[in-house]
């Protein structure tokens, strides 16, 4: 479990928000035509400040994840843009799309007149954050690596939808679905997996990715669990040695490593111990967790179930 | 050349090749890769040695005799001892026209070297316009500068080429940009045999007449050599040695730059065994760049250019200080 409380001041981060604060007053003590009120102060994953006392009504949601947690709290009509891999729920495709989601187009963002733009906080997303808060755009950055950030998202997202409550619904039953998969019975030894996201050059998923802790609450063992890396870069050699039972990849990449002659060097994809993968179901860390939990489970215990 | 130094040499090449076999993320000792390469012992150590290294050991010797050879032939033609494929933009063109026939659906293995070929071709003519418009075809550095600008074209066009292209696709093409054997197969190593073996086979049988033309314009005319047609040619087959290798394993710099250097300064005096030597040399000298970016990030591999261009950079600069 993440152990920051969704409210904390670290000293640096205070000065900051006092900062912010000061800021805060002196722009609404210089606007007079609105009254100054208490600004109720959250920190998003940038560690920028956000308000949380103003309803968002125009939203630009750049992640899958964010959008279908937007449209899972009831507020799908305030999205206003989207990214072009949101496609979930269908309702979501009615949206505007602004293309990518990492390093996004900020004109095509600005032009949807939004009043909360909701990023995805990776480093490649703060020129962006910053170049709207210069147009005046609050933002709400978010990371979603482990399974245990969903919580924090979505009531980071309900806050600023002003529904806290729909955000704790949402949250709870997101996660008993994911205990419930991760309180079924297992195997003693747990079978072991590669995740094959990429070739050249060679990418899986790592220990700080919320696919390698889906693996196992599904109840089998990613073999690159000891690696730090959100998605490491590794090698055919090294797989080779790790000998996972089975390999687990997206629909387009199983042909693939069917018909490569370098990929038989791997037991398992010789013994056409391949997976496939519902990539648009567990590839993200969104509302449908525990069915990701349950797909995945059902593909790796199926021999041993049976 | 002296038998000692093609002694030294094929010495060379089979550490290297056998460090190839023996190191890299998964530990084997000599004995256990030795046997695994006659299919003995542990099933994963065969699968690795067989499957995996070996393929990549095979590519290593035919990419690096290919840029050994199309850098000896450019080294003596051009006189200059810093002329390679990849610093005069050769390398680069190939790139283009590598990417240009995935883009169109050329990948076919014997496909690729020709579009990579045509590419290399273009650049190498814009090469020379470029040091002709500066008016001094021979001087050597107007020449590496024209190489460097097409090759920073090249990157360009690239960039071009794989706009909106997805993002899978454009990792995966700067990644083969940085040169790698990571994904060799006996199919395209085969082709890849086969056009250095046709292009090495061209290039020695103009030995003599770089030799002539290594001596000057002027005196390789004297000697009844025709130097336009002559150096246009050899040119066309540098280009072709090194566009094979690029569309086997990517943009691999500097061992054009490398390899002739070591072999005359093994001994070697006359441009046929000068080329011949390269050939054995470049192969030693990339697989066991290979082997280095097999092991130094390993569970990780560095990209194979990353390393040559790490050890032909200090080269490029003592022998440019050399010259100046």
């Amino acid at each position: 479990m993440r152990k920051e409380p969704v409210l904390f001041f670290s000293p640096i981060r205070l000065r900051r928000s006092v900062a912010c604060l000061t800021c805060a007053l002196v722009a609404s003590a210089c606007d007079r035509t609105r009254t100054p009120r208490a600004t109720a102060l959250e920190l998003d994953d940038f560690a920028d400040t956000v308000r949380t006392d103003t309803r968002a009504l125009r939203i630009v949601s750049l992640s899958p994840v964010t959008t279908e947690i937007l449209f899972a709290l009831g507020a799908g009509n305030r999205v206003v843009g989207r990214t072009h891999w949101d496609l979930y729920p269908d309702a979501a495709r009615a949206v505007t799309d602004v293309g990518n989601g990492m390093q996004p187009n900020v004109e095509a963002v600005l032009g949807l007149r939004p009043d909360l733009v909701v990023l995805y906080a990776s480093n490649a997303n703060r020129g962006a954050a910053k170049q709207l808060h210069t147009a005046g755009i609050a933002t709400l950055a978010v990371r979603m690596d482990h399974i245990a950030d969903f919580r924090r998202t979505v009531i980071l997202l309900a806050r600023a939808i002003g529904d806290t409550p729909a955000g704790n619904r949402l949250a709870d039953s997101v996660e008993r679905s994911v205990g419930a998969v991760r309180a079924r019975p297992r195997p003693a030894v747990p079978p072991t997996v590669f995740w094959f996201i990429w070739e050249s050059p060679l990418y899986t998923i790592g220990r700080n990715s919320f696919m390698s802790e889906l693996v196992e609450v599904a109840g089998a063992r990613n073999i690159f669990a000891d690696l730090d890396a959100v998605s490491p870069q590794v090698t055919r050699e090294e797989i080779v040695k790790r000998n996972p039972d089975f390999i687990l990849t997206g629909p387009e990449n199983a042909p693939k490593l069917r018909a490569s002659p370098a990929w038989q060097a791997v037991p398992a994809v010789r013994a056409g111990r391949i997976l496939v993968v519902d990539t648009t179901l567990v590839g993200r860390p969104g509302v449908r967790l525990g069915e990701a939990a349950r797909h995945l489970r059902a593909l790796v215990l199926h021999d041993t179930l049976r | 050349m002296r038998p000692r130094v093609w002694f030294v040499l094929v010495c060379g090449v089979l550490l290297a090749a056998l460090a190839g076999l023996a190191l890299g993320p998964v530990r084997l000792s000599p004995a256990d890769a030795w046997a695994a390469l006659w299919g003995a012992g542990d099933t994963n150590a065969v699968a690795i040695v067989r499957t995996l290294r070996l393929p990549r050991i095979a590519l290593g010797l035919v990419v690096g005799a290919g840029l050994g050879m199309s850098g000896a032939a450019l080294q003596a033609t051009l006189r200059n001892a810093l002329a390679e494929p990849y610093l005069l933009g050769v390398s680069g063109g190939a790139a283009v026209g590598a990417v240009l026939g995935v883009t169109l659906h050329l990948t076919a293995s014997w496909v690729q070297p020709l579009a990579a070929f045509i590419g290399a071709a273009a650049s190498v003519t814009l090469v020379l316009l470029v040091a002709r418009a500066a008016g001094a075809r021979g001087d050597p550095r107007v020449l590496l500068m024209a190489g460097v600008v097409v090759g920073a074209f090249a990157n360009a066009a690239i960039m071009v080429l794989l706009a909106g292209a997805p993002d899978e696709t454009v990792r995966g093409a700067i990644w083969w940009m940085m040169g790698s054997l990571g994904d060799a197969t006996w199919t395209g190593t085969r082709w890849v045999a086969l056009y250095v073996g046709a292009g090495g086979a061209l290039v020695l049988a103009m030995a003599r007449e770089i030799e002539l033309l290594s001596l000057g314009e002027d005196p390789a005319a004297a000697l009844g050599v025709e130097v336009e047609r002559a150096t246009r040619r050899v040119y066309l087959i540098a280009s072709l040695l090194a566009a094979v290798t690029v569309a086997g394993a990517g943009l691999v710099g500097f061992v054009g730059l490398m390899v002739p250097a070591i072999v005359r300064a093994l001994g070697a005096r006359t441009v046929r065994s000068t080329i011949a030597g390269a050939a054995i040399a470049g192969g030693a000298l990339v697989v066991a760049a290979d082997v280095m970016a097999r092991v130094i990030a390993s569970p990780a591999e560095l990209p194979l250019g990353a390393v040559t261009a790490l050890i032909g950079v200090p080269f490029f600069l003592v022998r440019l200080r050399r010259m100046a």
